[in-house]
């Protein structure tokens, strides 16, 4: 499939070479003391909305945004555009409803926004358990897609020692740049990647529409004749199917992917590092413009990749279209072998790859900062941790939480992982989301309520993705010649997101009626923090 | 600290039925923070002792709050409400989401784009609206909380 020169092999290697040198070298620049907590985990506060906006859009924008949504676009169109808007009608919802508060109340965690208002140890642990469930899911489906993709763009022989080997060292260098930078590091990384993508992204969609005269009826016309489904492509039910229980499962999917990603932990993280309640609104407008942009442009790419490279030659290369990008920069770059491909394949290749380091390096780090800070210093060490022990701690929770993280991916890369995507933005819908919703805005929400939505939430929607059509019963599931598909839909949201919020509400009426004492003492902390919440006032 | 003792009077409302069992119907969360029983736990005596700012502090954060919630419901329901209705309609009316409006461009991939152009103007115009209603509102009691007996009261 990637008939290429070594001359351009040659130049992507030296590319990659160039970013990786940059990035580490801003990484240890701007990373932070040895015993410094509040730079390690926020940065000093220190940066610019606009800078601190390009790095939650950075953050927000993961390889498997960039790479699998441009893929749902190409091969399954319509469908593929509700998803384009749903992601960016995410981080939209995560700016009205729970940023200014989420700034207000946490200080380097979930679990400090959650502690806020019931201390305990518990609380604390099962803060850390739901990021990690949010967490490791995400980062083990990007780092095993890393080792496709690699092998892919630098033309390696398919076979699994390549493989390992790709995914070994993206996530060796993930480590460095989670430990050595913390968020100020990581936030420099995500900004250089935004911008590298948005500007690469931009020249391709403009190449895309001008190969069309800028007419968007061309390209929607040659799009339905590549995609080989007519114009079903422009209709909903490529993706999943139009029968009933399928249409709704597309529905639950879409609400799903609204309610949960922008409440992932590794996203709500960079909220804390701004300075302050206009500062979060401001980064948060550069960062839903920033993304917005980018989800008209992955439409376009998506569009273009089905129109120019058609759907028979994406599903060749991937099933699941992730490569398809790439394979329209190489389209689109003129005859193979020419600068103009060189060139643009390269800058592709370029921009994929940081992506896929800046996204698993991001995630890497939310969840060592969880094991480090509610783990270990506030479940383990009650709070009482020397700052420098807590640093240290964090570090080398990095380095865990990557091995661990390597590993799986390696032992999963011949599946089909990409249900674990919807398991992460599952639980962060019938998990997180409940969570953070129920402690910012509801004064009667207890300590069980808490505990019954963030297990009962994630268990849910552990469990029903176990059993659902997702990974066995169906070709494309990750056992797809097993059959324990006892939940007919491929995403567990549409039940997992009203249990979590159930389960919430349930446990804190039982607090009410149980334990009265405990109940009003949550009112009382809530009451008291409240000038805080809203005003920031201390 | 403050007048922590105050219960408010919208707090002592019926508390609503549980969450709706579809994501997309589900309650606004803030909707709960009327719930739970009112409390009178701490008695009259604080009621009578607090001093004189504790009251016009307690209205401030009330405003504020309900300035909040406002907000917060407009913004996140116009949101969620537009996209769940053009994700409904895309999968329940394909004949109509399909309908080609202007050469091959459908009603449906039209509306796709268009609410991503629309988000745009909606983050402008809630950063102009917090702004306007919020901002002042939280200045005021930051100011009384940040020096001690600075007179603020002028919000209400």
């Amino acid at each position: 499939m990637n008939d290429f020169s070594s001359g351009t092999q040659a130049s992507v290697l030296m590319l990659f070479t160039a970013l990786v040198t940059l990035t580490l070298l801003m990484c240890v620049m701007a990373g932070p003391d040895r015993d410094d907590l509040t730079n390690f985990y926020t940065g000093y506060r220190s940066l610019t909305p606009l800078k601190n906006g390009l790095a939650i859009a950075g953050d927000y924008i993961s390889a498997a945004t960039v790479l699998s949504t441009t893929g749902i676009v190409a091969l399954a169109g319509y469908d593929g555009y509700v998803l384009a808007v749903s992601t960016a009608l995410s981080l939209v919802l995560l700016m009205f409803l729970l940023a200014e508060p989420l700034r207000n109340a946490g200080r380097f965690t979930m679990g400090d926004v959650l502690a806020r208002t019931m201390p305990g140890r518990a609380v604390r642990v099962a803060a850390c358990v739901v990021t990690l469930a949010a967490t490791l899911p995400f980062l083990v489906v990007q780092l095993s897609g890393a080792g496709s993709l690699l092998t892919f763009i630098l033309n390696l022989p398919h076979v699994a020692g390549a493989r390992t080997v790709c995914i070994v060292i993206v996530g060796s260098l993930m480590i460095i740049y989670a430990a050595l930078g913390g968020m100020r590091g990581t936030a420099f990384i995500q900004m250089i990647k935004i911008v590298l993508l948005l500007g690469t992204s931009a020249v391709v969609a403009v190449l895309v529409l001008n190969r069309f005269d800028w007419s968007p009826g061309e390209l929607l016309r040659a799009a339905q004749h590549g995609s080989g489904a007519g114009p079903a492509f422009l209709q909903q039910g490529l993706q999943l199917g139009t029968s009933a229980a399928e249409r709704l499962d597309f529905i639950g999917l879409q609400i799903t992917v609204v309610l949960g990603v922008a409440c992932l932990p590794h996203i709500t993280m960079r909220l804390y590092s701004a300075q302050d309640v206009p500062a979060v609104r401001r980064s948060m407008s550069w960062a839903v413009g920033t993304v917005t942009t980018f989800c008209l442009l992955v439409i376009i790419l998506g569009t273009g990749a089905a129109a120019l490279v058609g759907s028979r030659y994406i599903t060749a290369a991937d099933p699941q279209g992730r490569t398809s990008v790439l394979m329209l920069s190489q389209v689109l770059g003129g005859a193979p072998g020419s600068a103009g491909t060189t060139i643009l394949y390269s800058a592709v290749a370029g921009v994929v790859f940081i992506t896929l380091l800046s996204s698993v390096a991001g995630m890497t780090l939310a969840a060592a900062s969880s094991l480090a800070h509610d783990l270990f210093a506030h479940a383990v060490r009650r709070g009482l941790s020397k700052p420098r022990t807590e640093m240290t701690v964090a570090v080398w929770t990095s380095v865990g939480v990557g091995i661990v993280a390597i590993g799986l991916s390696v032992l999963v890369q011949n599946w089909n992982v990409g249900v674990l995507t919807t398991l992460a933005i599952c639980i962060g819908a019938s998990a997180v989301a409940p969570a953070l919703t129920y402690s910012l805005f509801w004064r009667g929400f207890t300590r069980t309520g808490l505990l019954a939505t963030l297990y009962g939430g994630a268990a849910c929607a552990m469990l029903l993705m176990v059993f659902s059509r997702a990974v066995s019963g169906t070709p494309t599931a990750v056992f797809p010649n097993a059959d324990f598909d006892l939940y007919p839909l491929q995403s567990a949201g549409l039940v997992s997101v009203p249990f979590g919020y159930l389960a919430g509400w349930l446990g804190s009426r039982l607090d009410h009626r149980r334990r009265a004492a405990v109940s009003r003492e949550n009112r009382r902390l809530y009451e008291e923090s409240e000038a805080r919440l809203l005003a920031a006032a201390e | 600290m403050e007048g922590q003792a105050m219960t408010y009077a919208d707090e002592n409302q019926h508390p609503p039925s549980g969450p709706a069992g579809s994501p997309w119907s589900r309650p606004e969360p803030q909707w709960y923070g009327y719930d739970a029983p009112g409390h009178d736990w701490y008695g009259q005596a604080t009621w009578d002792e607090p001093a004189p700012q504790a009251r016009p502090h307690q209205d401030d954060l009330t405003a504020l709050r309900s300035a909040y919630r406002l907000l917060r419901r407009i913004s996140t329901l116009t949101a969620l409400g537009s996209f769940v209705v053009y994700v409904v309609l895309s999968c329940s009316a394909p004949g109509l989401m399909g309908a080609k409006i202007a050469g091959e461009l459908s009603l449906g991939m039209a509306l796709g784009v268009l609410q991503l152009v629309v988000t745009f103007a909606a983050v402008h115009w809630y950063g102009r609206s917090a702004r306007r209603s919020v901002d002042p509102l939280a200045r005021v009691i930051r100011e009384r909380t940040a020096p001690a007996g600075g007179n603020a009261g002028a919000v209400r």
